[in-house]
């Protein structure tokens, strides 16, 4: 035998893994690179004319109100549901976390709504709040005493509370499943430790509890807060972005831009803003929660 | 006045019963060990004491309050957990303060007490140190020093020695007794070690299966056990139970050798018992036989020797007895001697009952 079938080529292993790596970035980056590409130039579909746009599209970004609104709902959406979920599911997860018969079988009904595929859970939702129809309507009559028709999917002033309570319908679950994980976790002594030093449940969980599971609250405060940042499919289900463009988030506004308008271009200069808003925040997140040392 | 008193305590865990109706008057000062084997339920009936377990029934008074109901904040005790429980995101001062500053004590009192406490237990230079970064024994007087920094009426341990090495456990022990008379303060502690009973305790208190089966002070327990258990539980090496006959002066062994026995004891002749003899109280034969004692021929088996003493194994009636003698005493094992049994110290136990006579 020679040498060289001793030893093979060092190389060849690369040359084992190339078409995989060749797929994935054929299918990931070259779909970015293409659209950044899309973004200096002035495609749409109703005209040929596809020349190079320069910095156009981008300059449009900054006097476009509808996308800056779009913008500003998204932020509402977020920083009213993630809190909400983040406590729910912390107040849920302390009470899952004594033993009791049937635990397990609550456990595994709360979780239920984060199994369905958010498009479904909004268009259930729209039933439920269908102003003639729907049970919700009906249950808030029985309680009020007369007839109530609350428009919870066209006026105003309901459309927010309805997609937030949608919302952390669906993904509270989600907060209370990792919480409890994390909870169940904990030294039991230290908390019995502080319950002798006389602590309150707030001194005790602010210093030992809150320290311990914070790692792990971190990152699903994270993935909860991307998730919010692109939320669509509950939204679309429920309202479309209506009334008019009222409930119209950065991830409904850019789709409609690209596929109801079809302005292609302008559309591939939104995704680029949006990319680069979550990559600022998400580094500022990751490193103001400490998770990376 | 008591500083704790117990009074027909149950603790049941579903179908287990772990403690059984105990009755216990700890007095102000004292040093209480409850001591057992594991699963007697010692530390139960301690998280119970401290309210960390609900009592199924029964009463728990502490500094004459009655505080069955009431939360572990509330019921004026400190605790040493086995494990520390140190709080791993506070320092080492924070975590000696931590029950203070719960009870909202002024922070110029903090700082005074855990200075004190730090320089009571020698950890003053590692107040600014995480308990990540202490050793075992550092982080178990920190432990301590979180519980004594506070003034409770109880002071509960909790095996608080069984993670240490074998040295660092002696010293601790020696600290901890310090401490106590320092203190002066009435302590509860928990360990299934003899020897830190024996040597720690004003009272010990024995568990089994979730019943008091003997209390008393150390000597009084390890002298004159009230069962069989009790007598085999404390000393070491163990007390040797030998089956016997009782005979109008003493007992007879299965071998044939009678043994007789100084004090009257209430034995019928031909009544079968159990002869206890403790390791300590057999020795080499002297020169002139003592008052009260017993001389046996025997036949040395096996050697230990465990520095100034020896423990040598040898059959005697029909079984296999210890005796711990004087190093300079022993000859080689194989050899035929004769040993004084000092039988003024002798139990005698009714195998049926298993209670002393």
């Amino acid at each position: 035998m020679t040498a060289k079938a001793l030893h093979p080529d060092r190389n060849f292993k690369y040359w084992l893994i190339a078409p995989a790596i060749f797929l994935l970035l054929l299918i990931g980056l070259f779909p970015l690179f293409y659209s950044l590409v899309v973004s200096f130039m002035r495609i749409d579909m109703m005209d040929t004319d596809t020349s190079f746009a320069g910095l156009y599209n981008y300059k449009n970004l900054f006097t476009d109100d509808r996308l800056w609104w779009s913008l500003a709902h998204t932020l509402l959406i977020t920083v009213i549901a993630l809190p909400i979920e983040l406590v729910l599911g912390l107040a849920m997860a302390y009470l899952f976390l004594e033993r009791m018969p049937g635990r397990q079988v609550f456990i595994a009904l709360l979780v239920l709504p984060t199994i369905i595929s958010p498009i479904v859970a909004g268009a259930t939702w729209r039933l439920m709040f269908d102003n003639k129809y729907g049970p919700i309507n009906q249950i808030i009559s029985w309680v009020w005493g007369e007839r109530v028709n609350a428009l919870w999917t066209i006026n105003p002033s309901l459309v927010y509370p309805a997609i937030i309570f949608c919302e952390v319908w669906q993904w509270t679950p989600f907060m209370f499943l990792i919480l409890l994980a994390a909870l169940s976790n904990v030294d039991k002594s230290q908390t019995e430790a502080a319950e002798i030093d006389g602590a309150s449940f707030f001194r005790t969980f602010r210093y030992i509890v809150l320290p311990a599971i914070w790692p792990v609250m971190a990152i699903a405060i994270l993935i909860r807060g991307l998730d919010l940042f692109r939320i669509f499919d509950i939204i679309w289900a429920l309202t479309q972005g209506g009334p008019g463009t009222r409930t119209e988030t950065i991830s409904i506004y850019t789709y409609v831009q690209g596929f109801k308008q079809f302005e292609t271009s302008y559309t591939a200069a939104i995704a680029f803003l949006v990319i680069l808003l979550l990559t600022v925040i998400c580094t500022w997140a990751i490193r103001r929660m400490g998770l990376v040392k | 006045m008591s500083d704790l008193k117990i009074t027909k305590l149950h603790k049941h865990y579903g179908a287990f019963h772990a403690v059984k109706g105990i009755d216990l008057d700890v007095p102000e000062g004292e040093f209480t060990v409850l001591v057992g084997p594991s699963g007697c339920g010692k530390s139960t009936l301690l998280r119970t004491i401290a309210g960390l377990e609900e009592a199924s029934s029964g009463k728990v008074e502490i500094g004459g309050r009655d505080v069955t109901w009431a939360r572990p904040r509330d019921r004026d005790i400190a605790m040493v957990f086995q494990n520390y429980a140190l709080y791993p995101y506070l320092n080492v001062k924070d975590n000696i303060a931590f029950g203070l500053r719960a009870r909202k004590f002024a922070e110029p009192e903090v700082e005074r007490r855990v200075t004190r406490a730090a320089e009571m237990l020698g950890i003053a230079h590692l107040l600014a140190r995480f308990p990540r970064e202490l050793s075992g024994g550092q982080r178990q007087r920190v432990a301590i020093g979180r519980a004594i920094v506070r003034d409770a009426i109880l002071y509960l341990f909790d095996e608080p020695l069984s993670n240490l090495d074998a040295q660092l456990r002696d010293d601790m022990r020696v600290e901890i007794k310090r401490l106590h008379q320092e203190m002066g303060r009435t302590m509860i502690y928990v360990t299934h070690d003899q020897i830190e009973a024996m040597t720690l305790a004003d009272r010990i208190v024995l568990l089994r299966d979730g019943m008091i089966e003997q209390q008393g002070s150390p000597l009084d327990l390890f002298e004159r056990p009230a069962t069989r258990f009790v007598a085999g539980f404390l000393g070491s090496p163990k007390m040797n139970f030998i089956p016997a006959t009782a005979t109008a002066s003493g007992v007879k062994l299965t071998d044939g050798t009678e043994l007789a026995l100084p004090a009257a004891r209430p034995l019928k002749p031909g009544q079968a018992v159990v002869l206890g003899l403790r390791p300590q109280y057999i020795a080499m034969a002297g020169p002139t036989l003592a008052p009260g004692h017993a001389r046996v021929p025997v036949t040395i088996e096996l050697v230990q020797p465990t520095g100034s003493r020896v423990q040598a194994t040898m059959p005697l009636g029909g079984t296999s007895i210890v005796a711990e003698l004087a190093a300079h005493d022993v000859s080689r094992p194989g050899e035929k001697t004769e040993i004084d049994i000092d039988m003024t110290r002798a139990v005698i136990i009714d195998p049926e009952t298993e209670k002393v006579l």
